[in-house]
């Protein structure tokens, strides 16, 4: 019952293993690499079909990946470059490294073909340290895919040569960040630019280069191949396009990552796909797309989960990694945990950041163990509001969280003030 | 033009002005900590939020990162900037410790301005402050990083603007550390502008620690006399005692910048410590004397010898050391006296190559520092700008940074912080490169050169033709073909006595194929420009007067901040020649071999006690103020003195013009210092001078004095074969003396300060040469000249030109003992040991 729709990224997954390029192949896999490259169609047409298919950027931002490869002006210079990000280290969200467990010859497919769009003829597949296990899947199958002709000099015999470099990232969180990425491609510290010039003008060594999500990239073979109307056809509602991959985690009965048409119900996901809320808990909140959006409260329990219906109340569908808390989870610890993370993580490039999410994680953790003050609530939130005058998007995504706690929760945090600690650990203790 | 509404008031800027910028036009100076004129803008700090209330951003944004257009509206008082910045300084001073009483930066500090001005007063962070360990980072620099803002200007300038790699931010988030990888000497000579450029006490000045405060200080604008650049100084004075200098802001000359022999070599002029003391007072035959009996002795005993054999038996010296005062009061007193002199220069070489310079050199092609930033090809000839100008080696940094190629033609193993081209090449080779360089960038259009450029045309042409050019040679020329503003930098220490002039007409051909060809010259001193301007008529220098003393036709000397025995070559032959002397006057602030001779001496003021003149090497006229006046410095823990005197403790010395004025200039020897004013000698002396003053008045600050306009030097066929006339022996070394950033100059000598940072010498030779007489790397050799041996260790490099042995003028060592010059070593001179 639970898979009743139809799976696309998730097609060859299995139980136990990866799939392999010959399975990929009797999937449909590299037929569209063969009719688009091998075929020597227009690499405007690549960009047409996608845009037409209405794909958004499944890193979080959810900007068209169409219009990115089309930024790259005609006459710019070569080589220009394509990064695959799989840093994927926003707390809660592990479908990139699903995806390469999975059906790795799948992104290494719409890597092709992204390149192909935009004339690329090198990529670095960016992946966190971590994730060791997906970089050397990843290593083995470009190898397969190069001893099938799908990589390196001349692909199919025609003038398109393009090879996939796996770059280890030094394993921080600034290095999701797209400019940021790319000095950290180049050597150089991670600190995020801000443009102009864009990357896809001047990126990595001068040169345009895109960065694209590896969700992203791993659409592209089926969209080409099943064309735009299909995939539009996919989506649960009508605004949207294509499935998507949701990692649930949390109080629910299977947590796990499950590809559903994008825009499918929070409440269908967690009845339906994850076996319900686990025993004993009550939806209490949730995340619904990895740690730097708001919070989500039961009021919204039916929410189509697609971009646009997350932002008409104000939230975001992020990378789609719902983390779910139930009655008993004490949410600004669950905060607190968060910005032990972001702080951690700040690049230490401009003030409101490097300093901002250390003040507060110290208010949070205050707060949470009993030293809390009533004057803590407008300074947080006031520090809320003043981090959005930071340089880049960490700060601000991270004190999404808080904000939102202070929303919706604000009754629980004046309880640990006036209680002086933690309401949940002392039930814990009874 | 856009024009924009900030606070109220409206104001037109140039296309690309940072908000930040139009503000402070109008006089509003938006806090700021990241933003640095020179490093531009990065938005770091946050500090500089304004509101934009209309135009094309609203809302807060940071007006250092967004250019003024037409139609913005901006506000730097709105409540919710304002609350912003203020919770800027609140974030910064959650872990910025309260150690202001006892941080050298207290009362010059950024962050102590804005935080007053902001009004944070209460810390409501009630967390622990963040601690760091603290690294050693050599003499000059204390390292105190618990005060750290992160603002990033430290690394901003240091990898970015100065070009080294060794400090720079590491970690990240809160934890995030300004330092080297380990504790050690900063590698850049121009760390101390760290110290400027912080905005707060992170990097202070080791050398001024705990020893003052800002408001104590005698501050006045001072210059930097130690190369020819003429840097502009802020010197801080107390207690008697130069205790600091800063680089000082010229748009056309040093920028904000200075480099570290500038800002640290004043020691000398506080006396230093141990035998180094600075001498203060008069002396007659080396015992004490008073001012009046110093200065009415040496006069007499001038006069005698002028009775007793005439007065072209007095001859006087002078030195690139002097100030333009001291140079002009020299040449006025041996034209008024009949002496022989003055002479600025120790060997015709010097003066033909330091004079030819100045000649070559027009208002048209004369470029300053800041010009060769905007170069787009710099070609360096003879010429090692870190060593001997280190401030226009990051000039050149700032061209390269544009992407400029940078290449150098030169018989040292240069090192430039940045990236360049290097053709080693020996001093009879460096013309034909250039040569090369320029001719096949402007061949294609030799023809419509006109008349006054064929014949050096000609002679290029055929020494294109004479030898192969080495590899790479032709792409750089046309890279130099199709540029726009090129440079020359050309040194006049190693080259031959043409290569000025040669450069000067190679500029001017670039001019001739229509482009905006400028010429830089590296000079030997502060006062070079200035004694060449004076050495016109009289072809005499320092190696006549030794004839001229040997022979017995001179029996005075009078040296003026001038001391032989540290330039001279011959060291035996020097010594023989001064104890022929009947008469020896010195006037000097150095402690130094001629002082100590000295029958008479008199102690002069340093650049720090009077107001002093210096041309620079493109001409530019500067006036250093007088900072404090002078005396025995009253050292740390000494208590103030209980008796009160009128006279100043140390303080008989007078700047050398007026000493000189005492001992021979003015008629009436009981005169005094009055009567006389540089107002009135230096035009008498050099009436190009007049020129300037016109709405200047004395003193001039500022201008450039150039001659007319120069045109083609010419005469290259006759001079090209005097070249080609090799030395006796070709299979010889030729020994090249060169300069130092730190450890040569006579201030390095003088200066504890500099002494910190000076490296052991070592000579550099080729790596061809080193295996051809059984040579490597970290050797030491034993290296006889006429004179006598001396050691040293090896160096070997490919970038070191074949043939030659490049050695300092280092003071470590004993050197002198050249009977020509320059001297010519055969391999079999050169021992192992």
């Amino acid at each position: 019952m639970p898979f009743k729709y139809p799976l696309v990224l998730f097609q060859n997954r299995k139980p136990d293993r990866v799939a392999t390029l010959d399975e990929y192949r009797e999937s449909g896999g590299y037929e569209a690499l063969e009719k688009f490259i091998g075929g020597g169609i227009s690499p405007k047409e690549v960009i047409r079909l996608v845009t037409e298919s209405g794909l958004l950027g499944r890193g979080g931002a959810g900007f068209p990946a169409g219009m990115k490869w089309a930024a790259v002006p005609d006459s710019s210079p070569f080589p220009r470059y394509l990064v695959a990000n799989s840093d994927e280290m926003e707390p809660g969200t592990f479908k990139d490294r699903m995806l390469l467990h999975v059906d790795p010859h799948c992104v290494i497919e719409g890597m092709a073909l992204a390149a192909y769009s935009f004339s690329g003829s090198k990529a670095f597949f960016f992946v966190r340290p971590s994730y060791e296990s997906s970089a050397a899947i990843l290593e083995r199958e470009l190898e397969n895919a190069r001893k099938a002709g799908f990589l390196g000099n001349r692909i199919l015999g025609t003038d398109f040569s393009f090879d996939i470099v796996v770059h280890r990232s030094g394993g921080r969180y600034i290095c999701g960040e797209a400019s940021a990425l790319l000095n950290a491609i180049m050597g150089k510290r991670p600190n995020p630019v801000k443009p102009p010039p864009y990357p896809t003008e001047k990126g990595l060594w001068e040169k345009p280069t895109v960065v694209n999500n590896v969700e992203t990239l791993a659409n592209v073979p089926h969209i080409l191949r099943n064309g735009p109307e299909w995939f539009k056809s996919l989506s649960a509602t009508e605004h949207g396009a294509g499935t998507k991959i949701y990692g649930i985690s949390g109080r629910v009965s299977r947590p796990g990552a499950v590809e559903l048409p994008i825009g499918t119900r929070l409440s269908e996901i967690i009845d339906l796909h994850c076996g319900g809320m686990a025993s004993g808990s009550k939806f209490k909140a949730c995340l619904p797309g990895g740690a730097s959006t708001r919070f989500l409260t039961p009021e919204h329990y039916d929410i189509p989960m697609d971009f646009e219906d997350l932002k008409k109340i104000g939230n975001r569908l992020g990378t789609a990694a719902i983390m779910v808390f139930d009655q008993n989870t004490c949410l600004l610890g669950a905060t607190l945990n968060l910005m032990e993370f972001f702080a951690r993580e700040s690049c230490g490039w401009c003030t409101p950041c490097r300093e901002g999410l250390p003040y507060m994680r110290d208010l949070l953790w205050r707060i949470e163990n009993g030293e809390g003050k009533e004057e803590f609530i407008p300074n947080l939130r006031m520090l809320c509001k003043q981090v959005w005058n930071s340089y880049c998007a960490l700060a601000p995504g991270a004190a999404e969280p808080v904000i939102s706690l202070l929303d919706f929760f604000e009754d629980e945090v004046r309880q640990h003030i006036s209680e002086k600690g933690c309401p949940f650990h002392a039930k814990a203790d009874h | 033009m856009p024009r924009l509404i900030i606070d109220e008031r409206e104001i037109e800027v140039p296309e690309g002005t940072k908000v930040i910028d139009a503000a402070q036009r109008l006089g509003i100076v938006i806090p700021r900590f990241c933003y640095h004129e020179a490093l531009g803008s990065v938005g770091a700090c946050r500090m500089c939020a304004v509101k934009f209330l209309q135009g094309p951003f609203k809302g807060v944004q940071m007006s250092c990162m967004i250019d003024a257009r037409d139609g913005m509206v901006v506000s730097t008082t709105d409540e919710e900037a304002v609350l912003f910045r203020k919770r800027v300084i609140e974030l910064l001073m959650m872990n910025h410790p309260l150690d202001c009483p006892v941080c050298d930066e207290g009362g010059q500090c950024l962050l102590q301005d804005e935080t007053v001005s902001g009004g944070h007063g209460r810390r409501r962070f009630r967390g622990p402050k963040r601690t760091y360990r603290d690294q050693y980072l050599g003499p000059y620099i204390k390292h105190e990083m618990n005060r750290c803002i992160h603002c990033y200007r430290c690394a901003r300038f240091y990898q970015e603007f100065a070009g080294y790699r060794d400090l720079g931010p590491l970690r990240i988030g809160d934890r995030m550390y300004f330092g080297r990888f380990s504790d050690g000497s900063l590698e850049s000579p121009f760390s101390g502008n760290l110290v400027d450029i912080c905005p707060t006490g992170v990097y202070t000045d080791t050398t001024a620690r705990f020893k003052l405060r800002r408001w104590e200080l005698e501050r006045s604008p001072s210059l930097c006399n130690q190369c020819s650049l003429g840097c502009n100084t802020a010197a801080n004075a107390h207690h008697r005692g130069v205790m600091r200098v800063e680089a000082r802001f010229n748009s056309e000359v040093n920028g904000y910048f200075l480099c570290d022999a500038g800002r640290f070599g004043f020691s000398y002029s506080n006396g230093g410590t141990g035998h180094r003391e600075r001498p203060l007072s008069p002396r007659i035959a080396g015992a004490p004397a008073s001012a009046h009996a110093a200065l009415t002795a040496a006069r007499e005993a001038l006069d005698n010898i002028a009775a007793k054999y005439g007065p072209r038996a007095i001859a006087a010296a002078g030195s690139h050391r002097n100030s333009f005062e001291s140079q002009c009061m020299l040449d006025l007193i041996c034209r008024t006296r009949d002496w022989r002199g003055p002479v600025f220069f120790w060997g015709p070489e010097d003066r033909r190559k330091t004079l030819s310079a100045v000649e070559g050199l027009d208002g048209e092609i004369a470029v300053s520092m800041r010009e060769i930033e905007k170069a787009d090809f710099v070609i360096v000839v003879g010429a090692d700008p870190l060593n001997e100008a280190p401030m226009g080696a990051l000039a050149l940094r700032q061209a390269a940074r544009k992407n400029a190629p940078v290449v150098t033609i030169d018989p040292r193993p240069i090192f430039l912080p940045c990236g360049f081209e290097h053709f080693p090449a020996a001093p009879e080779k460096i013309e034909r490169y250039l040569g090369m360089l320029v001719w096949k960038a402007v061949e294609k259009d030799a023809a419509r050169f006109g008349k006054d450029a064929e014949e050096f045309c000609r002679y290029l042409a055929a020494e294109c033709e004479s030898c192969e050019p080495p590899a790479a040679m032709a792409r750089l020329s046309q890279l130099l073909a199709s540029c726009s503003r090129p440079a020359i930098i050309c040194g006049t220490d190693v080259t031959l006595q043409t290569t000025p002039a040669f450069a000067a007409d190679c500029v001017r051909l670039l001019r001739l194929a229509g482009k905006q060809a400028g010429l830089f010259f590296l000079l030997p001193g502060a006062g070079s420009f200035g004694s060449a301007l004076l050495s016109g008529t009289d072809d005499k220098t320092f190696a006549d007067l030794v004839e001229d003393i040997e022979a017995g036709r001179v029996r005075a000397l009078v040296v003026g901040e001038s001391d032989p025995f540290h330039h001279y070559p011959d060291r035996a032959r020097l010594e023989s020649a001064m104890s022929k002397l009947e008469l020896l006057v010195a006037i000097d602030y150095f402690p130094s071999e001629t002082v100590r001779r000295a029958s008479f001496f008199y102690p002069s003021s340093t650049i720090f006690e009077t107001g002093s003149t210096y041309i620079n090497q493109e001409g530019r006229v500067q006036f250093a103020h007088p900072v404090h006046c002078g005396g025995v410095p009253i050292r740390g823990g000494e208590h103030p003195p209980r008796v009160y005197s009128d006279l100043v403790p140390g303080g008989d010395h007078l700047p050398a013009w007026k000493a000189l004025w005492q001992i021979a200039g003015t008629p009436d020897k009981d005169a005094g210092p009055g009567g006389i004013s540089p107002e009135k000698f230096i035009p008498a002396a050099l009436p190009a001078f007049d020129g300037l003053k016109a709405g200047h008045g004395y003193p001039v600050d500022g201008p450039r004095l150039l001659t007319a306009k120069a045109g083609f030097q010419g005469k290259w066929e006759r001079a090209s074969a005097d070249a080609r006339t090799g030395p006796e022996n070709p299979e010889a070394f030729e020994l090249l003396m060169v300069e130092w950033m730190f450890g040569t100059s006579e201030f390095s000598a003088w200066s504890d300060s500099l002494d910190a940072a000076a490296a052991a010498p070592h000579m550099s030779m080729n790596s061809k040469d080193a295996a051809r007489i059984g040579l490597c790397d970290g050797d030491t050799v034993s290296v006889e000249l006429d004179g006598g041996a001396f050691e040293i260790v090896v160096s070997v490099s490919d970038r070191t030109a074949e043939g030659v042995l490049v050695i300092p003028r280092h003071h470590s060592f004993e050197w002198r003992k050249m009977k020509d010059s320059p001297a010519r070593v055969s391999a079999e001179k050169i021992r192992k040991i």
